[in-house]
């Protein structure tokens, strides 16, 4: 390729932002971190790569950007928050009491196939709650992640609600090949019942796990869903202890006011090799694709020598500034006009300037024949 | 709110209308050059068939009719709730007549197709390397003119590739109709997405 054509071009997967949609980007952040901090979570601002051993697991090793080191070590540049934050809370912080409140804001990068919303570059903000008790730590997650959408002016938002015991508790005992058992997760997270009876077939299942697992397709809806799935996985008591957390966190939540805001998807099984417990995502109108998301991952800590519950919530910057312009919600107010300062003398020009300054104006400094 | 559904004037278009009639639906006429037609609490988006997934995933029709083969080499994210029934096909591996059988033979094969994905992906998980030419259609002659060993397609009667000297040598998968409905509408427009859903399973029974 010629150089100077290289110069002007941009790599694929990398964005740029000017003015008003810099000013638009910048206004979703602090309305975000205003409601982190609002819950009383601490800001950790981690490295921007790390040892690429440290980000394994939810297929991100695939999709990070490594690089040997001066030292011969594989880095990577950071794919996610949530591993950093763990290796930090169990190393560096290892000696805080849980639970442990830490959030943070800023860009990750991964390998993606560049589709609407996901580009190589992406911007994160969001929370993780470490330590405490469980089911109000979920409660407390789901419950900022809605302030966080009502304040961004958000409309029509719903958090799904999913359970990832649901799932494994019904093949708990059981004992498939994994290409049957991806096929079998593949099929539930697309909703086709008749796929998953297909997966199923010739398996060494019970017949309440195999007809469970097939209504997981079926297993989506308002909070009512909750009652439905306690006969359909009644016979299989660790998939009934997963319905009946999120019994309690959907009950918390509609107490507080949030009920209008939930549906229940038990068909939600991504990240199995990650989450453990609850999981949720952000869907609002507008958007095809959810907006953030989130769960409980309770065995990445003890990777880095800290066993401890956890639970998060991320927000995708560029999906929210995609929503809210599909949304065409309240204009972004427009900045104060600055004050034009201009002189023949530079020395007095620039006292004028500071002294605008100092009474907090905007000013815009020239010389004449500037514009 | 209404919601927008993905079509295509191909080989499902028939089955669909069918399917729409029987379950008193409102549905365009075929005759229309329109692309997007609305009707009633229904608007409707005539797209390429492998355009159907792509515009579902990304929320710009709620709801779509897609073959299986045509969601398994798009890999989209959608759900796919009810299988209709029509349009079914097989997508298979077919070589010429009286060839040897690729898995002992040459270390890599070569294959022609419209599904390179799906291809890729059927050989490299059977532990044989592959080279796919992609091809955009009548792929039947690329055998017997040297430029791959074999083929993946789909086959509905078996004509074609009887006609071009070709015989089925492996299944890849099975194909047929699917409602398709994009994940962020499931939630977000619950009521109506589950209604269009109900009166087609109704009709289907």
């Amino acid at each position: 390729m010629n150089g100077a054509h290289r110069l002007a071009q941009i790599p694929a997967g990398v964005q740029c932002f000017v003015g008003e949609e810099a000013r638009r980007r910048r206004r979703i952040e602090q309305t975000a971190i205003g409601v982190f901090e609002g819950w009383d979570y601490e800001e950790i601002i981690p490295p921007l790569f790390d040892y690429a051993d440290v980000f394994t697991g939810e297929s991100l090793s695939a999709r990070t950007y490594s690089f040997v080191g001066r030292d011969g070590s594989v880095l990577a540049l950071r794919p996610d928050f949530t591993s950093l934050l763990a290796k930090i809370a169990a190393g560096r912080l290892r000696d805080r009491p849980a639970p442990i409140r830490l959030y943070y804001s800023g860009e990750v990068v991964r390998y993606e196939p560049p589709k609407a919303g996901r580009q190589s570059e992406l911007f994160q903000m969001g929370l993780e709650h470490l330590g405490g008790d469980p089911r109000a730590a979920d409660a407390e997650i789901l419950t900022i992640a809605a302030e966080c959408l009502d304040r961004l002016k958000v409309s029509g938002f719903v958090l799904t609600l999913g359970h990832v015991g649901v799932f494994t508790g019904l093949l708990e005992g059981s004992d498939l090949e994994p290409a049957r058992l991806e096929d079998l997760r593949d099929r539930v997270e697309a909703k086709d019942a008749q796929g998953i009876r297909r997966a199923l077939a010739g398996a060494d299942l019970s017949q309440d796990a195999s007809s469970g697992l097939e209504r997981l397709a079926t297993l989506a809806g308002g909070p009512e869903v909750l009652d439905e799935a306690a006969e359909v996985v009644g016979g299989c008591p660790a998939a009934a202890d997963a319905v009946n957390e999120l019994r309690t966190v959907s009950e918390a939540l509609d107490r507080a006011g949030l009920g209008s805001r939930l549906a229940v998807d038990l068909g939600e099984v991504r990240g199995l090799d990650y989450y453990t417990g609850i999981v949720f995502r952000v869907f609002a109108p507008g958007l095809g694709f959810e907006v953030g998301g989130g769960g409980r991952y309770d065995t990445l800590l003890a990777r880095f020598g800290r066993p401890l519950p956890a639970v998060g919530f991320m927000l995708g910057l560029d999906r929210v500034a995609l929503l809210l312009a599909r949304q065409k919600g309240e204009p972004l107010p427009a900045r104060a006009p600055a004050e034009a300062v201009t002189a023949l003398d530079l020395g007095s020009a620039l006292a004028e300037a500071r002294a605008k300054r100092a009474k907090g104006a905007r000013v815009r400094f020239g010389s004449e024949g500037d514009r | 709110m209404s919601l927008t559904v993905a079509l295509s004037k191909g080989k499902l278009f028939s089955g669909t209308q069918e399917l729409f009639r029987r379950a008193g639906l409102p549905f365009p006429d075929g005759e229309t050059r329109r692309l997007v037609v609305s009707l009633g609490e229904l608007r409707f988006l005539f797209v390429k068939d492998k355009d159907v997934p792509t515009y579902v995933e990304y929320g710009v029709a709620d709801c779509g009719i897609a073959g299986r083969d045509v969601l398994l080499e798009a890999g989209s994210d959608v759900f796919e709730p009810l299988d209709l029934g029509f349009g079914r096909c097989r997508l298979v591996v077919a070589r010429p007549a009286g060839s040897a059988p690729a898995t002992d033979g040459a270390s890599t094969v070569r294959v022609a197709t419209k599904y390179p994905k799906v291809a890729t992906g059927h050989f490299l998980s059977r532990g044989m390397s592959v080279e796919v030419v992609s091809l955009a259609g009548s792929v039947e002659i690329a055998p017997g003119l040297g430029l791959a060993d074999c083929i993946v397609d789909v086959v509905e009667t078996g004509r074609t590739l009887k006609e071009n000297g070709l015989v089925e040598v492996e299944d890849v998968a099975l194909s047929s109709a699917r409602l398709v409905v994009n994940r962020a509408s499931f939630h977000a427009q619950r009521a109506e997405v589950s209604r269009l859903v109900e009166t087609l399973e109704r009709t289907l029974r």
